[in-house]
This record gives C-alpha cells, sequence and structure tokens, in this order.
C-alpha cells in the first residue's frame, strides 16, 4: 500500500471513528482516559495543540504476520517528554486497532462502553507502560492497523507542559498480500541534487551527440579524444596544473555551498513551521554542509591552488619540493568532498554545524550515516591539508632561486609561509580529534561519552585550538594577496615590507592562544577565559599595522584602478568591518550577549567573505592573465564589483541588527520579531548570489575573447611577471635570479 | 520599527543600561564599543577616499624612482617612528576597551556577592526546558512572603503558565534575586536570556550556574531560548518565563 493511499485511508479511519463515536455517549474527563470524540479524532489536544515529534510510542511484541484468532499480548509504552513528579500521574494512552479485538486484562486500561478501544484508567495514568491483549481477526488476509496516540505527562496540575504523540503500527496476516512500500518524498536538497545530476548527464549526451553528429564520429572516438584531454589532468604533477585543479574545484564547491547558503536563505525568508520548505532536519544538514563546504572544500582550496600555481613561480623553483605529493593532496580533496556528500544519498547529511560538537555529534541523535560521512570526509581532507603544508614548508626552505632570500620573498609568499606554519601546527589536532569521534561513534568507543565519564567539553577544547588557527589560514593568504595587488596598483613599493611579514609572523603566534574566545559560555575557569580576551583584542595590533601600511602604500604612490585593485579596496573596507566586530567580540560581557547569534554570522562572513573570497576574486582578474595570457574583462569585472560589494553589505551587514536584537544562529525558525529584517537580507542575498554568474561568464568569455596580456600586464615586480604568460611547462626556462632595486641603480 | 530605521539604527536593549554595576554599565560598553569602532572604521574610510581623490595615476604621469620592475626587489619603503605609532596607538585602544570590559564582567560573575533570594534548579533535554520547584535560601534575611516559611510557597496570583504553550515555563516573583542552577541529561544547551544578554551553556555532567535579578526587569512576559545547538527542534527549544508583581 503506498503511503497516500494510507494517508487517505487513515483519514478515512479518523474521521469514520469521529462519525461513530459522536453518535455515542461520551465522557470527557481526563483520568478515565480517552472517551471524548474530540480526543479520538485530534489525539490528546487538551495536552497541546499538536502532537510532538520528542515523544516515542513503541508497540511491542505486535507480530510482523499473525495467524488468525491467536491471542497477542502486546506491550505499549512511551519514551520521551517531560519527566515526571515520582509521584504524580506519568502519562495516557489511546490504541484502536481496525481488526481483531483489544483486551483488557489488568486494572491500568480499560474500554469504554460500547467502544473499540482501549484507554488507560485512573490507575493507569501512574504508568507509561501498559500491557493488553489482542485478538487477532479470524480472516489472516488482512492487514490491520493499530492508531495509538500516548500521552507523557509532567504530573503537575493541569496539563501545561505534558506532550503528546501518534503512532502508526501494523501486522499483516500470514496470507496477507502487502504491496511494496513506496519510497517517501525526495527532500530538498536531493532533489536539487538529483536536478543537477539530470542536467548534467543530458547536458553530456547532448555534447558528445553533437560531436558524433557534426564530425561523423564513432562514440568511441569521440569518447577518446575527450579521454585524450581529460587524461593530462588526471595525471598530472605540475604545479600549474594541480594549481589549477585546486582553484576550479574551490570555485566549484564555492558554487554548491552557495547555493546551500540561498537554501537556507529562503528557509529563514519568513518564520516557517517544521516542512514549510525544509524540515528542521534538513535544514541542520544544509548550515552544517554549507559551512563545512566554504571552508574546507571552497576557501581552503582556493587559497592552495593559488599557492600551488604561484608560490614556485614567485620564488623562482621549477616545482613543488615533491610534485607526486602534490597530486596526492589534490586527489584527497575531491574525494573527502564527495564523502563528506554522501550522507545527502543515505537519508541525510550531516547535521552537527561545522564545529560538530560532541556530545551531540558523537551520540544517537546526529544524523546516521551522513554524520559519519561528514568525519570520514573530514579526515581525508585533513591528511590533504597536512601534505600540501610539509609540501609548501620544504619547497619555500630549500628551493628558493638566488637572490630571493626570506626577506625578500614576496608578501603572498610570506603570507603562505606562515599559513602552512599553521596548518601543520593545527589540522593533526583536528584530525585526531576527527578519529576520536569516528571510533566512538563507529566503534563504540567512549571518549566523547558523558555517561563514561567523558569531558563534555574536551572536543570542544581540540576543535578550537585547530578552529582558531584555521581561520587565521583562510584570512592570512588574502592579506598577502591584498599586499601585491595594492602595491602593484599604486605603482610603488609595500609601505613597511619588514614590519608586514613581523605583523603576520605575530598574528600566526597568538592564533594559537585565542582560541577559548569561542568558548566564553561554557563555564571555562575565568581567568583562562580573561587570557583570551586580552590576546584576541592583541590580535587587532599586527592586523591595523596591516591596514594602515596598505593605506600608507597609496599615499603618495600613483593609483591604477582597475578590477584587481577595485576589490582589493573593496575588500580593505569588508575586511575592517568584519576585524573591528571581531574586537567587539572578545570583550567577555558583549560577547556572552551576542555569542551564537546573528552578530557572529555577520562578522565571520565580514571577514571570510569580504576578507577572504573577496581578495581572492580580486587575485583572480590579477592573475589570471598570468595564467591564460589573456586579459579579463574590465567592464563585466566593474561590474561583478559593483553588484558584489553593494549586495554584500546589503546581505550581511543587517545580520548585524538582528543579532544585537537576539536572534539566535542555527535556527531553522525564527520569533516574528525578526521577520522583516531576515527578509530584506534574503532578498539581498539572492541577488549577490546571482550576481556572481557575472564573474563565471566573464571567465570564460576572457578565456576565448580576452585581449593578449603580455608577460607583465600589471607592472608587478615579482618573478612570476618575469616568466611568459602562461608560463613555460618547466615555468622558468632558466631559473632567474632576483635583482635588488639598489644595486639596480648604480 | 520601520525597514530603513532598523538598518540604521542598533537596537540596544534599554536594560543594558542599567546592568553591569559601577563601571559605566554593560549598555556603557556597548556604547563604547561602537563609537571606537566608528572612528575607527571611518578614519580607514576617509582615508582610503583621501588616496583615491589625490594619488591617482593619470596617463602620462612619469615613472617614479621607486617604480616596480619585474624580477626586481623593490626600494624598501617605510618610517619607522609613523609605523611604531600605529603599533602603539591600537595596543592603547585595545588596553581600554578590555579594561572597561571588566566591570561588567565583575558584576555577571560575582555570584557570590549577589546572595539568592531563591534558587532554581533547571534541566535541559532535548528539546525541553525543565525548571524545577525554587528553593529558598534560608540565610537570607527578611524573607520574602513566597519564603516566609522557609519553603516556597507559590504565590496565589501565579497563574500564567497554565497558558503558556512553549517547551517549558517558570513564573517568577519581581524584585527577587534568582540563582539558575543548570545541568543538561543529553547534549550541549545554552540558557539564554534575550533581553539581558545573559547566555550561559548548559552542559551535561558539569553544572553551570547563572543569576538574574528581576528587580532590573519590569513585570511581564520574557522567553528564554537554546543558543547552542542541540539537533532537530533547536529552533524551537524555548520557554516562557513570567515576572509577575506581588501584591
Amino acid at each position: 500500500m503506498n503511503s497516500k493511499s494510507l494517508k487517505i485511508l487513515s483519514l478515512g479511519l479518523i474521521m469514520s471513528i469521529l462519525l461513530v463515536v459522536s453518535s455515542l455517549p461520551t465522557g470527557d474527563s481526563l483520568p478515565t482516559g480517552i472517551v471524548d470524540d474530540n480526543q479520538v479524532a485530534n489525539g490528546c489536544s487538551c495536552h497541546g495543540a499538536d502532537p510532538n515529534t520528542g515523544v516515542t510510542i513503541n508497540l511491542s511484541n505486535l507480530p510482523e504476520r499473525y495467524n488468525s484468532s491467536q491471542t497477542y499480548t502486546l506491550t505499549l509504552n512511551i519514551s520521551g517528554g517531560p519527566d515526571a513528579l515520582v509521584d504524580g500521574n506519568q502519562g495516557g494512552f489511546f490504541i484502536q486497532a481496525n481488526y481483531g479485538t483489544l483486551v483488557s486484562i489488568d486494572n491500568n486500561t480499560w474500554m469504554p462502553e460500547d467502544e473499540t478501544h482501549l484507554t488507560h484508567n485512573e490507575e493507569g495514568n501512574n504508568y507509561r507502560e501498559w500491557t493488553f491483549n489482542w485478538i487477532a481477526p479470524e480472516s489472516d488476509t488482512k492487514v490491520v492497523k493499530f492508531t495509538v496516540y500516548g500521552n507523557s505527562v509532567n504530573g503537575m496540575d493541569g496539563n501545561i507542559g505534558d506532550s503528546w504523540n501518534k503512532g502508526v503500527f501494523s501486522s499483516a496476516g500470514v496470507n496477507a498480500k502487502i504491496e511494496a512500500e513506496e519510497h517517501g518524498e525526495l527532500s530538498m536538497p536531493q532533489k536539487l541534487i538529483y536536478a543537477f545530476t539530470v542536467l548534467a548527464v543530458t547536458l553530456s549526451v547532448v555534447v558528445v551527440g553533437n560531436r558524433m553528429v557534426v564530425n561523423d564520429q564513432s562514440f568511441e572516438d569521440v569518447i577518446k579524444s575527450y579521454w585524450k584531454s581529460v587524461y593530462p589532468w588526471l595525471t598530472t604533477t605540475d604545479h600549474k596544473y594541480i594549481g589549477t585543479l585546486y582553484i576550479c574545484t574551490g570555485f566549484g564547491f564555492f558554487f554548491i555551498g552557495g547555493i546551500l547558503g540561498l537554501l537556507i536563505r529562503w528557509q529563514l525568508f519568513e518564520p516557517r513551521v517544521d516542512g514549510d520548505f525544509l524540515t528542521y532536519e534538513e535544514y541542520n544538514s544544509t548550515f552544517t554542509m554549507h559551512g563545512t563546504t566554504m571552508i574546507f572544500l571552497a576557501a581552503m582550496p582556493i587559497i592552495f591552488g593559488f599557492a600551488n600555481y604561484l608560490i614556485p613561480l614567485q620564488i623562482g623553483a621549477r616545482d613543488l619540493a615533491f610534485p607526486r605529493l602534490n597530486a596526492l593532496s589534490y586527489w584527497l580533496l575531491p574525494t573527502g568532498g564527495f564523502v563528506v556528500y554522501m550522507g545527502y544519498f543515505t537519508g541525510g547529511a550531516g547535521d552537527v554545524g561545522w564545529t560538530g560538537y560532541t556530545p551531540y555529534a558523537s551520540g544517537d541523535s546526529s544524523t546516521t550515516p551522513g554524520t559519519d560521512f561528514w568525519v570520514a570526509g573530514q579526515i581525508m581532507l585533513g591528511a590533504s591539508s597536512t601534505l600540501t603544508a610539509i609540501n609548501f614548508l620544504t619547497t619555500m626552505l630549500r628551493m628558493r632561486a638566488p637572490g630571493v632570500t626570506m626577506m625578500r620573498m614576496p608578501l603572498f609568499s610570506w603570507s603562505i609561509f606562515v599559513t602552512v606554519f599553521l596548518l601543520l601546527l593545527s589540522i593533526p589536532v583536528f584530525t585526531v580529534a576527527l578519529i576520536l569521534l569516528m571510533a566512538d561513534r563507529t566503534f563504540g568507543t567512549l571518549y566523547f561519552d558523558i555517561d563514561a565519564g567523558g569531558d563534555p567539553i574536551l572536543w570542544q577544547h581540540l576543535f578550537w585550538y585547530f578552529g582558531h588557527p584555521e581561520v587565521y589560514i583562510v584570512i592570512l593568504p588574502a592579506f598577502g594577496v591584498l599586499s601585491e595587488i595594492i602595491s602593484t596598483f599604486s605603482r610603488r613599493p609595500i609601505f613597511g615590507y619588514t614590519s608586514m611579514v613581523y605583523a603576520m609572523a605575530t598574528i600566526g603566534v597568538i592564533s594559537f592562544i585565542v582560541y577559548g574566545h569561542h568558548m566564553f559560555t561554557t563555564g571555562a575557569d575565568p581567568l583562562f577565559r580573561f587570557i583570551v580576551m586580552l590576546t584576541t583584542m592583541l590580535v587587532a595590533v599586527p592586523t591595523g599595522i596591516k591596514i594602515f601600511n596598505w593605506l600608507a602604500t597609496m599615499t603618495g604612490g600613483s593609483i591604477v584602478l582597475k578590477t584587481p585593485m577595485i576589490f582589493a579596496l573593496g575588500t580593505v573596507i569588508t575586511f575592517t568591518i568584519g576585524g573591528i566586530t571581531g574586537i567587539i567580540l572578545a570583550s567577555i560581557p558583549v560577547d556572552i550577549a551576542l555569542h551564537d547569534g546573528y552578530f557572529v554570522v555577520a562578522h565571520f562572513h565580514y571577514v571570510l567573505v569580504g576578507g577572504t573570497i573577496f581578495a581572492f576574486v580580486g587575485g583572480v582578474y590579477y592573475w589570471y592573465p598570468k595564467m591564460t595570457g589573456k586579459m579579463m574583462n574590465e567592464k563585466l569585472g566593474l561590474l561583478h564589483f559593483a553588484l558584489s560589494f553593494i549586495f554584500f553589505n546589503a546581505a550581511f551587514y543587517p545580520m548585524h541588527n538582528v543579532g544585537i536584537e537576539g536572534m539566535p544562529r542555527r535556527y531553522a525558525t525564527y520569533d516574528a520579531e525578526f521577520a522583516e529584517l531576515n527578509e530584506f537580507i534574503t532578498i539581498t542575498a539572492f541577488i549577490f548570489g546571482f550576481a556572481q554568474l557575472i564573474f563565471v561568464y566573464n571567465v570564460f568569455y576572457s578565456y576565448k575573447n580576452g585581449e593578449e596580456a603580455g608577460d607583465n600586464p600589471w607592472d608587478g615586480w615579482s618573478l612570476e611577471w618575469a616568466t611568459a604568460s602562461p608560463p613555460p611547462h618547466n615555468s622558468f626556462t632558466e631559473i632567474p635570479t632576483l635583482k635588488l632595486a639598489e644595486e639596480e641603480d648604480k | 520599527m520601520s525597514l530603513p530605521k532598523d538598518l540604521i539604527f542598533f537596537e540596544n536593549p534599554t536594560i543594558w543600561n542599567d546592568f553591569g554595576g559601577d563601571y559605566g554599565g554593560f549598555g556603557g560598553v556597548v556604547w563604547q564599543m561602537f563609537i571606537w569602532s566608528l572612528i575607527v572604521g571611518l578614519l580607514v574610510a576617509v582615508w582610503m577616499i583621501y588616496n583615491l581623490i589625490y594619488f591617482r595615476h593619470a596617463d602620462g604621469d612619469p615613472d617614479h624612482k621607486d617604480a616596480l620592475k619585474a624580477g626586481v626587489f623593490p626600494h624598501e619603503r617605510g618610517n619607522p617612528k609613523i609605523e611604531i605609532a600605529w603599533t602603539i596607538a591600537p595596543l592603547i585602544l585595545v588596553s581600554w576597551l578590555t579594561l572597561i570590559s571588566l566591570g561588567p564582567l565583575d558584576y555577571m560573575w560575582d555570584v557570590d556577592g549577589q546572595e539568592a533570594d531563591i534558587t532554581i534548579e533547571v534541566e535541559a533535554s532535548q528539546w525541553w526546558w525543565d525548571f524545577g520547584t525554587p528553593i529558598c535560601n534560608e540565610e537570607k534575611e527578611n524573607p520574602q512572603e513566597w519564603c516566609s516559611t522557609g519553603i516556597y510557597q507559590k504565590p496565589a496570583e501565579f497563574d500564567q503558565c497554565e497558558t503558556s504553550k512553549a517547551r517549558g515555563c517558570l513564573e517568577i516573583p519581581h524584585g527577587a534575586v534568582i540563582h539558575f542552577r543548570l545541568t543538561s541529561i543529553d547534549v550541549l544547551h545554552a540558557f539564554n536570556f534575550p533581553e539581558l544578554g545573559i547566555k550561559q551553556d548548559v552542559v551535561p555532567n558539569l553544572d553551570t550556574l547563572t543569576w538574574l535579578d528581576t528587580k532590573e526587569f519590569n513585570a511581564g512576559h520574557y522567553s528564554i531560548w537554546c543558543a547552542e545547538y542541540c539537533g532537530r527542534d533547536h529552533a524551537i527549544m524555548d520557554a516562557d518565563i513570567f515576572i509577575t508583581e506581588i501584591a
């Protein structure tokens, strides 16, 4: 029987019960159980308007297949709901079967006169478990349906705080025919994934088919010619190819994460009830995957794509120190990403938030196996990052060209150098934590089990010890990009090169002693909290130095306003706002008020989108000519910037307001007082999302139609501008030597 | 409030101003944070606009002697005095902000200084707030009417919870210092009182505590929300708090 006809049948059943019952004399007092016709139809509505899914109803000893006329002793119990007073009432129930006869066998249950259902009596109120007999019908070809209401009460006077739920159970006769049950409806994200899969398959059939017809080739020939162009990408160990793969994968996941973000916004367009657009569970999966995707599968791959492409060029090396290891690092990324997303095909992706706090993440109530996939995939991503860190450290320490001393490396290289140090010291901690979590979830260990004495906030210490350096891992390279762009387009050397380097190193060191500011409300030691407040405030100092140095670089320069520069300047503005709100959040009393609210959401989107993503989009405009030999279209670039900047701020700035008014984050629905601002945010967020399509179009359009770039289109100084665009196979035909301006002057 | 007004003004809950003891209060810290944010933000924006007006490249500008050249490490530019100045200035600013944060913090964490009139045990579970019967503080002098016998007597006029549809409900008297002892039986939750900016994680196997002085409030209806992600019904795990004046 499919679920739709089941629904209609059950509706009809309830309606007919209502009809039958309404013609009979009824009582209404509670201790006598459910005898009122309204209660029969609508459940225990006087204990709350709607059923509560926190209450679980269980009907045990019910055979899957019954024999005709046999008597079965069934046990009904309810769990969940409020805890009851010891000496008060515990609960009540109602059960009805559409075939066979229910028989009371003790003093806790009774069948009202002229009725066919069983319910509790006054004595039965003191239990949450009841036992009774069911005599199966004579015919063994029926499918019997049991409709059950279970009410979990708190034992206090009145019905407040009680909660109830409905359950439906069935038992089929040994000779009954059972139709295979149809699958439930697809969830929204599943629909999207299937839609994209269908689209991709259709598109590839069209493209391949077109080629077969136009070139009159056989299917095999077409596939072979594609294989020829794909094969080098699959087997490459060249840093430029791998860099491009990283960047494309990163932006691909950015697109997917962006769609998830828009799903979140659509859910929050208005206060919705469960399942109105996404169910609460789907919403929780959506923000989990959005966060995980954006940090681990979008931001970090984009960064390491640029690092892969540019570091060997900037330090004058032919490739990274371990090219094959580099390929392994890359291929772990899409694999890990795929595993993280596996949850969508197995009934719900991980729903533990990108932070995965235990004991929720280690317990049973998180999605299974979605969360297991989330953990497993992240372990792969952790391995990928660790290997990358080792690779870059070795390369930068051992393979610099003559003249490129440490203090003469371009600032982007320096930012990557500090970043990989942070990676090497922090990612393994997270990976270990994930392995412990995986052991807890899969092999039954008890690291995070509260009942076994596990520390309830151990995970938070491990996670944030990694998690805070992680946010500097994604912002420091953005600083590097900004330094390059601002210096080049001001046509002057960067102001205070040395202090820029020290500022980044200082941020790197401090990043390990600030993580506790994520835990101000956990009840950690006050001294610990005070120290991290102080160190968090101190981050403002080196960050301030960097911002002031950029501005000082422009002062006295000769500023050329091209798309990369405009993006860089926009980034300075949005990042400054994000930095300032970071200082506001560092103050413990303010943080306690704003923690886990939309102010925090606004803060980290300003830093991660307004900082990292804007800077690297600027980086694409800046290095695209080097990578492809073609200039990107300026007009499209300016349009992209204008729309992005305006609608980014329009979407994320109001989140500060919503946060101060008190809206907590990770809420699938919210109080009506926040509705107006949320509506505004959703609309502007959608425009911001769609504006990014201009960028995608520009990348492809310029690849075909862009002007020839030449070796050094922007007049930069670092070594990547000294080689051809795009760089030759081994990057440099001859290892270059970095000269010194002082010596050149002579 | 209209949308434009909502966008321009931060609605700093007025109660924040009164809350937080002698150092200017919590509202004062928030106010100072915003003033300094504005100053720093404007400084950056104005300086950038100034640069863009006065230092734009025009066609035909001759190359500066410092101009960049591919493959050549440029001249070092810098001015140690200025750089030290903008290292010291933010240092002083953040030290000041740390200092003023300590006032409301002392007040917030000074649980011993705020002797409880009643203590309430709060048990959080997925996705419920369960409030125990209030426990009177026997050591405190001048026990209030509802604690006159040393055992909490629910005042007769307390009936607002009868109509509550939230996942928990509590009615407490106006003018009392109340300690909440928080614990969870399953996962992390957070006891969040948005009007007062109180937030305390509710952690299994760890007894956390928060307190509030209902004198600070007008009598009426307030909400408790769960602020630490706890699973499916996280968004609707709310509790009603009624602060009722005893006549």
